[in-house]
């Protein structure tokens, strides 16, 4: 065996070795993503069912005939009556008078915008802690639609993950 | 790993008396080499073997039996919602509250404190609960469930005893959100069962693994639902009635938008008491409706073009046919015309428009609008009419035409009154939502002229006749009220009435029928001491109506009304 072959077969055998660890490293990281995903589909289950129960609880205490009763009882409420009702902007406006001659100027209230007021809290990802951006919360269509299309899935899941930065 | 060491080392010792030995020293350093290369080499193999057992578990053997997050999120039995989507019927992993006696495992009593203050405690959380036998079960120490359905809020002040003996296991159960609201429409399930409502009906289709996933929704809206009940209840309440039943139908498409038959049952806790409630009175109780049945009578007459002027005059005194007196409840003067007669509820002027339509054609009017079938509708209970077959003698037609002698369910009459008011077409009562444009083509029982009329005449009648109290400002309702007498062992019991109002909103184009009726009113005070429906029934309907007709697309509006010009001058002086 020439030295050359020798060192021929020891470069094969390097090679053939740092694939083998590179396709080690690689299986296990798959292996480790892969559990990554079952631990969050486990924890949306856990979110879903937990968001179910506060779901049912809050339609079982405000069903009808609580409502029923609140409206009766408590706020003594009824059904709103026919003039109640405005057919068009036209008929809104004959409800004004033009100002009478002489009547004393309209009081303006002075609008602040952006001060003293502290910004609204933005939903944050249960799953990354982060922020989640503003326009999938409402992706195409109402929330209704959205669960009605992925069945068993109430949320679209591509959109919270990508949303979370992954 | 001593096994193989001793039997290498028991051969190299060489007994000193037959060789001799040339280096004892290098042959004891080949020994102790030997020695460490075999050590090496077993744990060599160990760890190779355990790498193999690795590569084995993570390449060859399946997974471990991990559910996929679609099976996991998919319920044991489908959800039921309105047509808006609100939940009335899902699969709830609700708590159950088991006792189990060996939680402790240190050997002592199972329980921190006494069986019999435990059961005090309990009770003061589950007030239904029976404090002797919950103690005495505590005390027997044998495991069992204490309760089988326990609220979120319940099972937090149960862990909050602080017994570690009371376990609140998860346990998948059917929750109705809206408690008895709805209870004959969804049913209930028992032992994994759909029974009674959609939950029977639906059973299939709600427990199929490629179907549950998806809710079903039903042609319900639970704030139509809501407020029918909650009207009816009140009605019913302040009547002494001993029943009530009511619906509320879309005439375009026949979808029911509410159904309630009371007194209800509560789907979430059914017990003996609820049982004898589950009787749906909407769908499976058969009673003569009376009065309502006027207007059905004259749409056929002048349908079959035996009602061609509605001025001619019929004479209104007793009227006396095949040896049976016809009569009216009080005068109504000597003759009346159509209107009139509608107006003021003739059972003598009805009977003589009948005659001249004739039984035959009465009869098979009567059939088109199903009469002489159980009702359209989902549900497994749905009662048979009391139907005559064969021929009808004269009598017979003219009893139907004011209400008796013919028994349906109050579906039957809110379909009849859609076919009635929407064109004259007859279409099946659905619980199912049916998407727009998607309704069924139904038959042909009126032609439109005759509807046309017919909503002027129901108009009248709501605001001239016996339906005045059920006139709501700007909702343009009609309607006919129907107060007939129960048949009781030895013919009709006077002071026993069904009291039954069959309306429709708005009649200058009709989209909703809604039916009130009331079993065994009393006259009370509510009623100003009057058991008719014009007193008790009509009144639900006025209430109802502008609670649900906003929520319903129908905007009230005093200005709008459907045009009675041309039959004003044949009802005389009307205040």
């Amino acid at each position: 065996m020439s030295p050359h072959s020798k060192l021929r077969r020891i470069g094969w055998i390097a090679a053939l070795a740092s694939c083998a660890a590179l396709y080690l490293m690689l299986h296990l990281k798959v292996h480790a993503v892969h559990s990554e995903v079952v631990r969050a589909e486990r924890q949306i289950v856990a979110l879903e069912q937990q968001k179910m129960l506060l779901e049912t609880e809050f339609e079982t205490r405000s069903n009808q005939l609580q409502l029923a009763a609140w409206n009766r009882v408590d706020f003594g409420y009824t059904a709103p009556s026919a003039a109640q009702f405005l057919e068009n902007e036209r008929q809104l406006a004959s409800f004004g008078r033009p100002r009478a001659p002489g009547a004393p100027e309209p009081i303006r209230v002075a609008g602040g915008h952006g001060v003293e007021a502290p910004e609204y809290p933005r939903l944050v990802s249960p799953l990354t802690g982060r922020p989640i951006d503003e326009a999938l919360l409402e992706p195409e269509g109402s929330t209704l639609a959205a669960a009605a299309d992925s069945g068993t899935l109430r949320i679209p899941l591509g959109a919270v993950m990508s949303g979370s930065g992954q | 790993m001593n096994g193989p060491m001793t039997a290498w080392a028991v051969p190299i010792q060489v007994p000193p008396g037959r060789f001799r030995l040339v280096d004892v020293r290098r042959r004891a350093l080949l020994l102790a080499q030997l020695r460490v290369l075999l050590v090496g080499a077993a744990f060599l193999l160990l760890a190779l073997a355990a790498m193999l057992r690795i590569a084995w578990l993570g390449v060859v053997e399946p997974a471990p039996n991990q559910r996929s997050m679609a099976d996991a999120l998919l319920p044991p039995r489908g959800e039921i919602t309105d047509r808006n989507g609100v939940p009335l019927a899902r699969a709830f992993p609700a708590y159950a509250l088991w006792f189990n006696p060996a939680a402790m495992a240190d050997g002592g009593p199972p329980l921190v404190q006494s069986a019999e203050a435990v059961a005090a405690r309990l009770k003061a959380i589950f007030p239904d609960l029976d404090a002797y036998v919950v103690a005495r079960q505590l005390a027997s120490g044998k495991a069992g469930y204490l309760r089988r359905r326990v609220l979120p809020e319940d099972a937090n002040r149960v862990m909050a005893l602080g017994e570690l003996a009371l376990e609140l296991p998860r346990e998948t159960d059917r929750h109705y959100p809206q408690g008895s609201m709805a209870a004959h429409v969804l049913g209930y399930v028992e032992d994994g069962e759909g029974r009674v409502g959609m939950e029977a009906a639906l059973d299939a289709r709600l427990s199929d693994p490629a179907l549950r996933s998806q809710p079903v929704a039903l042609s319900i809206d639970a704030r139509v639902q809501g407020a029918l009940e909650d009207e009816l209840r009140r009605g019913m309440l302040s009547v002494n009635a001993v029943g009530a039943a009511g619906i509320v139908l879309d005439v375009d498409t026949g979808e029911v938008l509410a159904l309630a038959s009371l007194p209800e049952f509560d789907p979430n806790h059914v017990d003996d008491a609820g049982r004898s409630h589950v009787f749906n009175k909407v769908t499976n109780q058969v009673y003569e409706l009376g009065s309502t049945f006027k207007p059905l009578a004259v749409a056929a007459a002048i349908d079959a073009g035996t009602v061609t002027n509605l001025a001619r005059r019929y004479p209104a005194t007793p009227f006396h046919v095949s040896g049976y007196t016809i009569s009216d409840s009080h005068p109504l003067g000597a003759s009346l015309n159509a209107p009139e007669a509608l107006i003021h509820s003739s059972n003598v002027v009805t009977a003589h428009i009948v005659d001249d339509l004739g039984a035959a054609r009465m009869k098979q009017v009567m059939a088109d609008l199903g009469f002489n079938e159980r009702p359209y509708i989902e549900l497994p209970a749905r009662g048979f009419p009391i139907w005559a077959s064969g021929n009808w003698p004269r009598l017979q037609a003219m009893t139907v035409g004011y209400g008796h002698g013919l028994a349906v369910t109050p579906l039957h009459l809110a379909s009849a009154y859609a076919a009635m008011v929407n064109g004259g077409i007859w279409r099946p009562a659905t619980l199912q939502r049916v998407a727009p444009g998607h309704a069924n083509r139904g038959r042909r029982v009126f032609k439109a002229s005759t509807s046309a009329r017919m909503n002027q005449l129901l108009r009248m009648i709501a605001l001239y006749g016996t339906g005045r109290n059920a006139n709501a400002p700007g909702f343009r309702i009609g309607g006919k009220t129907g107060s007939a007498e129960k048949p009781g062992a030895g013919g009709y019991r006077q002071s026993t009435l069904v009291s039954t109002f069959a309306a429709a909103f708005p009649m200058d184009r009709p989209r909703y029928v809604v039916i009130a009726m009331l079993d065994e009113p009393q006259g009370t005070l509510a009623s100003s001491f009057q058991r008719t429906a014009a007193w008790n029934a009509a009144p639900i309907v006025g209430r109802l109506v502008p609670r649900v007709g906003p929520l319903l697309g129908v905007r009230p509006d005093e200005t709008r009304d459907i045009d009675l010009t041309d039959l004003m001058p044949l009802i005389g002086e009307q205040e």
